[in-house]
């Protein structure tokens, strides 16, 4: 149980992290890209104890990680067409 | 018996989970891709719309959030000493546990429909916005913590039911191991819809 103790403490430093960067007021991007960084550790730290997919067989996280990470970047593929709708708009 | 049919009783599984627990993975993989599509076209929309507002202030709206988000990842605990419990054949504590999980996201769905009810009274709607930038931020912030919520809610019915089952012997350890592994998904989505639609939108 203390592994799992120590595992929500690290969680919950990483939140703390995300708002005081946050308040920093840093550019947009500079934010997205630190945000998602703290939010993709949080989520492996979740996935390996808590659903405990590191006493698994390596298989089952070789199977499902990779999927997901794929579905991810396909739906990332539309995302220019943002950035010309943004530039499309008139003044 | 045919003789695939003998192979495939023979063969060993290659995830050597049973197949419950393979099958709620499965449902994560497919719901982690919906969430995933609806914070990617969340994030098409800020992009495209210059005018989009933030209306997240650090008191009341981003502090309720950091108790959200510490009762959620506290659930989270619960639910691990829950399952640790029930493995190790303590029903009782394990029953304690899972109760306590079902406060914690009673308390987190109480806390999110209470922001919720003063956003609607601040003049936010599915396409309405009172700050009057795109009507698409109350749409995409109703959308997808709606969602979410649903999920909450769902969850909290669902370790009720198996709670029952498992004091009355008809579920076992397993079914509540499997009904922590969707908790904690929820709570694992949780960490994405903080940061992105809530910090990312404070002012």
């Amino acid at each position: 149980m203390k592994r799992y103790v120590l595992v929500w403490a690290g969680l919950l430093a990483i939140v703390l992290a995300e708002v005081l960067v946050t308040f920093a007021r840093p550019a947009t991007l500079v934010l997205l890209a630190l945000l998602l960084a703290l939010a993709v550790v949080e989520a492996a730290l979740g996935l390996l104890y808590f659903m405990h997919l590191r006493y698994e067989r390596r298989i089952l996280l070789w199977s499902l990680v990779p999927t997901l990470v794929i579905v991810f970047v396909l739906m990332g593929h539309f995302f220019p067409d943002a950035f010309r709708l943004m530039h499309q708009r008139a003044p | 018996m045919s003789h695939g049919a003998a192979l495939a009783a023979s063969e060993p599984s290659p995830y050597q989970i049973p197949s419950r627990k393979l099958g709620i993975w499965m449902f994560i993989v497919a719901d982690a891709a919906t969430f995933g599509a609806m914070l990617v076209a969340y994030g098409y929309l800020r992009v495209a719309n210059p005018d989009w507002t933030r209306p997240f202030v650090f008191w009341p709206s981003i502090a309720n959030g950091i108790v959200m988000t510490f009762v959620l990842l506290s659930s989270s605990l619960t639910m691990v000493a829950a399952t640790l419990h029930a493995h190790a054949g303590r029903t009782a504590a394990s029953l304690r546990w899972l109760g306590a999980t079902m406060l914690l996201g009673t308390l987190f769905a109480g806390l999110h429909l209470r922001e919720w009810v003063s956003m609607i009274a601040e003049g936010w709607r599915l396409f309405k916005n009172p700050l009057g930038g795109s009507p698409l931020v109350g749409a995409t912030f109703f959308s997808i913590t709606g969602l979410h919520l649903l999920h909450v809610i769902s969850g909290v019915i669902v370790i009720g039911v198996i709670a029952l089952g498992f004091r009355r012997r008809r579920f076992t350890a397993d079914h509540v191991e499997i009904t922590g592994l969707y908790w904690h998904f929820v709570d694992l989505v949780w960490m994405f819809v903080f940061p992105l639609v809530y910090l990312l939108n404070a002012r």
